[in-house]
């Protein structure tokens, strides 16, 4: 079975391509327009029985940023151990800090390399 | 950029298209409520997005100003300052540049050294340390290039380290393995020794399974710096749980933790910014080709940039033309269309059914089905249309920016109020009304409004209005163009007519043979120039814009209150409404829109006077009439217009009666245009396929009004 990524970006450029870097690389990806989709889009994995592997998410985001659906995720059982990788164009010392306590996996930048992205994501997989 | 991204690039354009028209309404409505944080969030997040998605394309410079706005745009948004009129004018500036930066992207030009550019970029940085002395935000890196930099190796000695690591006590729970991290450090160059301290673990009873408390010393030799160390652990550790001690070095700094260095000892600075673009905190590198030819010397890293750049540039162009051929659909559109169509299968599958064992008993439930199949394809055929429909807010949206512009060029306040930008059109007409409605807008902030004194002098509010409204009527779609300014002033135009000798001072016209003087070629009132309008050109540019789309212009103006021009257009070019007509065997199609109305005159209706030929009185008013089957040379049914049929059609004002031998029903037909296949008919606008199969032509209406003015000059 495939590898199940979340996508979360309200950039449809940004998921998209994302996406298709990890389509192409045998994930199977599911994507949401931003934190509360996401949130929304994991509630229905979860019913279906379902969870996805690695969670990949933009930061500025309208309903629900990335930070704070890191945080979401974290308070939730059957999530919180998803590593959660941040994908945004904030490369200040600051941001990472705030990124990193409120649970997030790691820190992407962008614009991203997608066989950065791929080795990072092969790194955080759960065995 | 790796990876084949190529096929994203129209998406990004027309998402940037869309983020461009949402900073600029996002902005004009800033200058009403500085403080709207919602709407500087919104503006922040459209430019935030051209920013991270520029590079992926190799759109530096959009990139890079988009940055630059951003900068801006930041502490707007969380409140350390307001924005000032001035802030939204140099925010409109920009944004005015940006749409450059995406129109020289989506045309693969190359802006570098933009004059423009640069200008807005240092008056951005300006307003930024006027405003705010103190920005507290060093300026994140710009991504000058889209290249990932390699973090080759700087230092040339081998070096050994000792690493000490403390993570975090919430390591596993956000996903990392220490496992993995200490094999990835690993990978730097020889570990010598690793040793585990347990002394963080706590009681049994204590001892919560999911939290880390191990901490790890390990002894590393590598060629890489410090620095790719660290990024192995970044992020893993809280500040101070990560320190790396130089044991044999030759390097005077002693040790560091993963607090920021005040200088990295790394000889090439300006390479930091790069490596951190693309690096993350696993410390992965980026082995591109271009990283290779720089790690081996054979390319300066600048040599790659600007190689990368132009192969983006290329592969932009190549995709240019796709990207203008192709449209973006509503999800909600499609998937109600695919309904559809299940309907239509299954419409169908009963009908094959009935068709294998059909009995005439079944006739009832066979007209049944083909009843269902006719809604089924009518309303595919609503709906495929409605694909191509978009609201007409998509040429609205400029209009508020055109407006504030122009109010503050001619010095009169103007407000613009826009209503039902929700109507939909067809998409070809809504990029062609763009420009007849700049017109139209523009002649009305610059001649229709009073200057503010003369408002105020004649009693109106010094503000005046314009009222910009779209709504369906009919079939057709009207927009209206309002002004509560000094109206059209008759004499004056007559005097211009008869000054341009368009018509004699001897002609007496109605108000609105007057009015349509204006759309004549070279007709201007202004007494002076200005740059806006005046010159004489536009309003029959305006008028020949409209017809072209089959639509009609009218004005109503009353002096001294307004004006208002009436645009009425068809929703869509492809299909039109029509009127089905025989004269003798054949069967002509006469547009819905253009038919006033059909009548069957009496013998004492129709005359022949001099000078105008055959007329018909209907009640009171002549009209010429023309005789179809003269027109085509056919043989009718009826010569007497007293059996035969008249058809009343009108067309930019102007009005003609068709003879006809009969009205055989309405039919929506779809244009094919005989001009492309064959070549351009006088008195036919297309031809289309009929219900049975034939095919039939559509009368241009236009052409007969001028068929008939010839016949009238004839007779003349």
């Amino acid at each position: 079975m495939s590898r199940v990524i979340l996508v979360v970006d309200d950039s449809p450029t940004m998921r998209g391509m994302v996406s298709h870097a990890l389509n192409e690389a045998g994930f199977e990806t599911k994507e949401a327009e931003n934190g509360k989709d996401a949130l929304i889009k994991l509630t229905m994995m979860e019913v279906g029985g379902t969870k996805p592997d690695v969670i990949v998410t933009d930061v500025n985001m309208p309903e629900m940023d990335g930070i704070e659906l890191v945080r979401e995720i974290r308070k939730l059982a059957a999530f919180k151990h998803v590593p959660v990788l941040v994908l945004t164009t904030d490369n200040t010392d600051e941001k990472k800090e705030v990124g990193r306590a409120a649970g997030a996996t790691g820190w992407l930048v962008k614009p991203f390399d997608s066989e950065l992205i791929l080795k990072v994501i092969r790194k955080v997989l759960p065995q | 950029m790796n990876g084949d991204y190529s096929k994203f690039l129209q998406t990004f354009f027309e998402e940037v298209t869309e983020h461009l028209s949402v900073l600029e309404s996002g902005l004009l409505s800033l200058e009403k409520n500085p403080d709207d944080v919602e709407v500087l969030n919104r503006i922040f997040r459209s430019v935030h997005t051209i920013k991270g998605a520029g590079p992926m394309f190799g759109f530096t410079a959009m990139s890079r100003f988009a940055h630059k706005v951003e900068t801006l745009l930041d502490p707007l948004r969380n409140r350390k300052f307001s924005a000032t009129r001035q802030i939204i004018d140099l925010l409109l500036e920009s944004a005015d540049c940006l749409n450059m930066l995406v129109e020289a992207a989506k045309n693969g030009t190359v802006i570098d050294e933009n004059k423009t550019v640069l200008d807005l970029e240092a008056r951005l940085e300006t307003c930024m340390t006027v405003t705010a002395p103190a920005p507290g935000q060093k300026p994140a890196p710009g991504p000058s290039s889209a290249a990932p930099a390699p973090p080759a190796p700087v230092t040339s000695a081998r070096q050994t380290y000792q690493i000490s690591w403390t993570p975090g006590e919430d390591l596993f729970q956000r996903g990392l393995n220490p496992l993995k991290l200490l094999e990835e450090m690993g990978r730097l160059g020889t570990v010598t020794s690793c040793v585990l301290a347990t002394s963080r673990l706590p009681d049994l009873a204590d001892l919560d399974p999911e939290r880390c408390y191990l901490s790890w010393t390990c002894t590393l030799e590598t060629d890489y710096p410090r620095a790719d160390i660290e990024s192995v652990f970044e992020f893993t550790a809280p500040p101070g749980g990560l320190t790396i001690t130089a044991l044999s070095s030759s390097s005077p700094v002693a040790q560091s933790t993963q607090e920021p260095d005040p200088e990295p000892a790394r000889s090439v600075v300006d390479k930091e910014d790069d490596r951190r673009l693309a690096e993350v905190f696993f410390g992965q590198k980026p082995d591109s080709l271009g990283a290779i030819l720089v790690e081996q010397k054979a390319v300066t890293p600048a040599q790659l940039a600007k190689a990368l750049d132009r192969q983006d540039t290329l592969r932009a162009k190549s995709k240019e033309q796709k990207a203008e051929t192709s449209m973006r659909v509503d999800t909600e559109k499609v998937d109600k269309l695919v309904n559809l169509v299940r309907e239509l299968a299954i419409t169908q599958s009963m009908l094959s059914a009935l068709g294998g064992h059909f009995e005439i008993k079944h006739l009832p439930i066979l007209q049944e089905r083909l009843l269902q199949l006719e809604r089924n394809t009518q309303e595919i055929q609503e709906r495929v249309m409605g694909i191509r429909m978009l609201p007409i807010s998509t040429a609205f949206n400029r209009f508020p920016r055109l407006v504030r512009d122009l109010s503050a060029k001619v010095g009169k306040n103007i407000q613009l109020l826009i209503s039902g930008e929700e109507t939909e059109l067809d998409r070809s007409v809504i990029e062609s009304i763009g420009d007849p409605l700049t017109h139209l807008l523009r002649n009305a902030c610059d001649h229709a409004l009073e200057p503010p004194e003369e408002r105020v002098a004649s009693g109106k509010p010094e503000q005046g209005t314009i009222r910009l409204n779209a709504f369906h009527e009919g079939g057709k779609i009207c927009i209206t163009i309002e002004d509560d300014g000094r109206g059209l002033n008759r004499d004056k135009i007559l005097a211009k007519a008869i000054e341009q000798r368009m018509i004699t001072g001897n002609d007496t016209l109605s108000d609105d043979q007057v009015w349509a003087l204006i759309f004549r070629p070279g007709f201007s009132t202004a007494e002076k120039l200005t740059d806006l309008s005046g010159r004489g050109v536009g309003m029959d540019v305006v008028k020949r814009n409209i017809e072209e789309l089959s639509g009609i212009v009218t004005i109503k103006t009353v002096a001294g209150r307004g004006t208002i021009f009436t645009l009425k257009l068809p929703l869509t070019l492809a299909i039109i409404e029509g009127m089905t007509i025989r004269v003798g065997e054949d069967t002509y199609i006469v547009p819905l829109l253009s038919i006033l109305e059909s009548i069957q005159p009496k013998a004492d209706m129709v005359k022949t006077l001099i000078g105008k030929g055959e007329v018909v009185n209907v009640r009171g008013v002549f009209y010429p009439i023309v005789r179809l089957y003269e027109v085509f040379d056919l043989q009718p049914e009826h010569k007497n217009p007293a059996e035969a049929i008249l058809l009343i059609l009108e067309t930019e004002g102007e009005r003609v009666v068709v003879m006809v031998d009969e009205i055989l029903g309405q039919q929506q037909v779809v244009i094919k245009s005989i001009e492309e296949n064959f070549r351009k008919v006088d008195g036919v606008a297309g031809a289309t396929i009929l219900g049975d199969g034939t095919v039939g032509l559509i009368l241009d209406v236009r052409g007969l009004v001028k068929l008939a003015r010839q016949e009238q000059s004839i007779a003349v």
